[in-house]
């Protein structure tokens, strides 16, 4: 029955940006491209869930693994979301769940449970542009960066791609000095992402490199973030992806970082 | 009971248990794992942890110069049946400190959901709540300053009890409720591993001749404990959500701290009350929690046992530049009827200060990727004019290996304060751990 809607959906968004790639005008506005890139790649559906895996290697080819289980729910679209984390690998961060409420336009509020201590520990909402979980991705990677930090231009339109400047409305507030993303035309989905220093040296750099679209969403189902400086890369492969599950509010509360909620954990046979 | 172990057989197995270990290699990440095989049935993981620590002066009144010596094997063991979860934690370790081989039950519960919205978790547990970092005011769960004090991971401060911990979850607020049906005290300092200062001899004391071997309160239902906590999150300040929470605790103070007729140290009962409050302050976290301690000394003039108190704890912590976080935290303990305690206890020159005060810091840096991580923890208290430092270093190899150094540094001017008499318990430690 699932199955049989999303074969359906998947036709119908087929068409659609069929459709779209011959009629759709080129949108000219940088930040109504950006608003829509950010609602197709932090937004789809009002929730979801996904099973995640990164592989970290650093610059001598070391490898460090780590596997999580993401539930998100939106508060509104493109506005308040919430994002529950729990890892099951490697052993010693299992059972470690990390919760955001994000806020675009205010400080997130942050929490981590260490099952060790039983110790749920509220986290500073400064240091999103930090490693995540000793990945190459930031926590603003995985939950997204606001819209409303950066000033938005519209560098070239190619044939496939929007390619966008962002610069930091508070240069302070990040490492970089701007980044330029490239932002499908037809998906949306932000494919490229290139950090740049204030010598406009790339030092970093953010890719798609698989998606599919999943219950009419296009999905990212395998990414990269190289470390142009230290020579390290992360991928993070996603599995198991659903949208609009009806997940409930409390799904994101102090119960959950104490008690996973196995319900929406639990893969869907 | 346990057979000997002499140093030199210690440090044999060390090297046997540590080396073969540092030298296995990552498992294969694989393309169809993805966890296949903890969907069903059992998933088991653990660690494998060897530990040394020395004291960085001698302590004349303690044989032993390691204040930490160990190999641990940790074994855990998590699966649902249906809706329940079963968890289980066991350490078998081999201490070259106490000489010999012993179990340790870290976690043995059922998990499971009674209503809805209503939350069981019965069985051994380790259990904790309450906004200080490394400072307890409302969490009146056991303690273990044995393994603090020795260098063991943070994790085995918190020590677990026997209980059964009820949830329920509402719309604005949600209730814990626990109950410890035999007391469990704190695993405290009781001259065995560590000397303490005895007020009653005015001197420092040790094992065998001070170890401290309280009287335990009977094991019936009133003799039980009793924890609540009523908690929730609000707007009060801007989009922030504040968490707040009222606290509660009917039992005994968790350090044998009264003399009982027959000269014997005792668990005193204890009735405690306090509130706390978390939220983001400015790019930081601020945290304050309040605790009033009532102690059976209605009118504070039996010096045998403790007056009641007012704790109070007030903290932020803040990243500095990035990965490098400040956290600093003031704390009070205040005397409740000081003046009755000061006339009835013959003017004791040990007498403890109507009101003392601690501050603490914080310093923690992340480097190589998060592999590297410095932390640097103090205690340091104006009133008693005493520290304990606590820095470290946990170096990740990968995700199996990683290596802790540290130090546990207390001092002060004078021997009966609450640090400055753990000052010859100052030691150095060095762990290492493979996980799998």
């Amino acid at each position: 029955m699932s199955k049989f809607i999303g074969i359906k959906s998947l036709l119908i968004v087929m068409a659609v940006s069929a459709l779209n790639t011959v009629y759709a005008t080129e949108l000219t506005d940088a930040n109504a491209i950006v608003s829509k890139a950010n609602l197709v790649a932090y937004y789809a559906g009002n929730d979801g869930r996904s099973e995640a895996r990164m592989l970290i290697t650093d610059a001598q080819g070391r490898e460090q693994k780590r596997q999580f289980t993401i539930l998100r729910r939106d508060r509104e679209e493109g506005g308040e979301q919430d994002f529950l984390v729990v890892f099951s690998r490697p052993s010693d961060v299992r059972n470690t769940v990390f919760l955001v409420a994000k806020k675009p336009g205010g400080d997130d509020d942050r929490w981590l449970y260490l099952p060790g201590l039983d110790l749920v520990k509220r986290i500073s909402a400064g240091d999103k542009r930090t490693s995540f979980v000793g990945s190459h991705y930031f926590y603003e990677d995985v939950s997204g960066r606001s819209i409303t930090e950066d000033s938005h231009q519209l560098l070239e339109t190619s044939d496939k791609y929007y390619v966008i400047e962002n610069k930091p409305l508070d240069p302070n507030s990040a490492e970089f000095s701007r980044y330029i993303a490239w932002i499908n035309k037809a998906s949306f989905l932000p494919e490229k992402i290139e950090y740049q220093d204030e010598n406009d040296k790339v030092y970093r750099r953010v890719e798609v490199l698989a998606s599919e679209v999943i219950q009419g969403h296009e999905t990212v189902t395998k990414s990269q973030v190289s470390d142009l400086r230290s020579g390290g890369i992360t991928t993070l492969a996603f599995r198991f992806q659903h949208y609009d599950l009806g997940m409930d509010q409390a799904v994101f509360s102090e119960r959950s970082l104490r008690k996973p909620p196995r319900e929406w954990l639990q893969r869907d046979e | 009971m346990g057979a000997k172990i002499t140093p030199r057989y210690w440090l044999l197995i060390t090297i046997l248990c540590a080396f073969p270990r540092y030298l296995y290699a990552a498992d294969d990440w694989g393309d169809d794992a993805w966890g296949e095989e903890e969907k069903q049935g059992t998933a088991i993981h653990g660690f494998i942890e060897t530990a040394v620590g020395d004291r960085v002066s001698d302590d004349t009144l303690v044989d032993d110069a390691l204040s930490l010596a160990e190999v641990r094997a940790r074994l855990e063991a998590e699966t649902y049946q249906g809706a329940l979860r079963l968890s289980g934690k066991v350490d078998l370790y081999a201490d070259g400190v106490e000489r010999g081989f012993d179990i340790y039950l870290r976690e043995a519960v059922a998990e499971f959901s009674l209503t809805d919205n209503v939350d069981v978790r019965a069985g051994h547990q380790v259990l904790t709540w309450g906004t200080g970092d490394l400072l307890f005011l409302n969490d009146l769960f056991a303690k273990d300053w044995v393994s603090f004090f020795s260098g063991r991971d943070d994790e085995y401060l918190k020590a677990p009890s026997s209980s059964i911990k009820v949830s329920a979850y509402g719309e604005t607020a949600n209730i814990d409720f626990v109950w410890t049906p035999v007391f469990n005290s704190d695993n405290f300092i009781s001259g065995e591993r560590f000397s303490y200062f005895s007020p009653q001899t005015g001197t420092q004391v040790a094992a065998p001749r001070g170890e401290i071997v309280p009287d335990e309160p009977s094991e019936t239902f009133s003799h039980g404990e009793f924890s609540a906590r009523i908690y929730g999150r609000s707007h009060l300040l801007g989009r922030s959500s504040t968490e707040w929470a009222l606290y509660g605790y009917r039992g005994f103070w968790k350090q044998p701290n009264g003399i009982n007729s027959n000269n014997q140290a005792y668990f005193s009962p204890l009735t405690s009350l306090g509130a706390s409050l978390r939220t983001n302050v400015a790019s930081g976290i601020g945290h304050t929690e309040l605790a009033w301690y009532n102690s059976v000394d209605d009118d504070g003039s039996n010096p045998l046992i403790p007056n009641s108190q007012i704790r109070f704890l007030m903290g932020y912590e803040q990243e500095l530049v990035p990965k490098l976080t400040l956290g600093v935290q003031y704390y009070f303990e205040h005397i409740l009827d000081y003046d009755a305690l000061s006339a009835h206890d013959g003017g004791s020159i040990y007498r403890p200060d109507e009101h003392r005060e601690l501050w603490t810091m914080r310093l923690s840096y992340r480097a190589l990727q998060d592999n590297l991580t410095f932390n640097w923890f103090s205690f340091y208290s104006p009133t008693d004019q005493d520290y304990y430092h606590r820095p470290s270093v946990k170096y990740r190899f990968n995700d199996q290996v990683n290596l802790t150094l540290g130090g546990n540094v207390f001092g002060g001017k004078q021997k009966q304060t609450f640090f400055g008499q753990f000052e010859d318990a100052s030691n150095l430690y060095a762990r290492l751990r493979w996980s799998y």
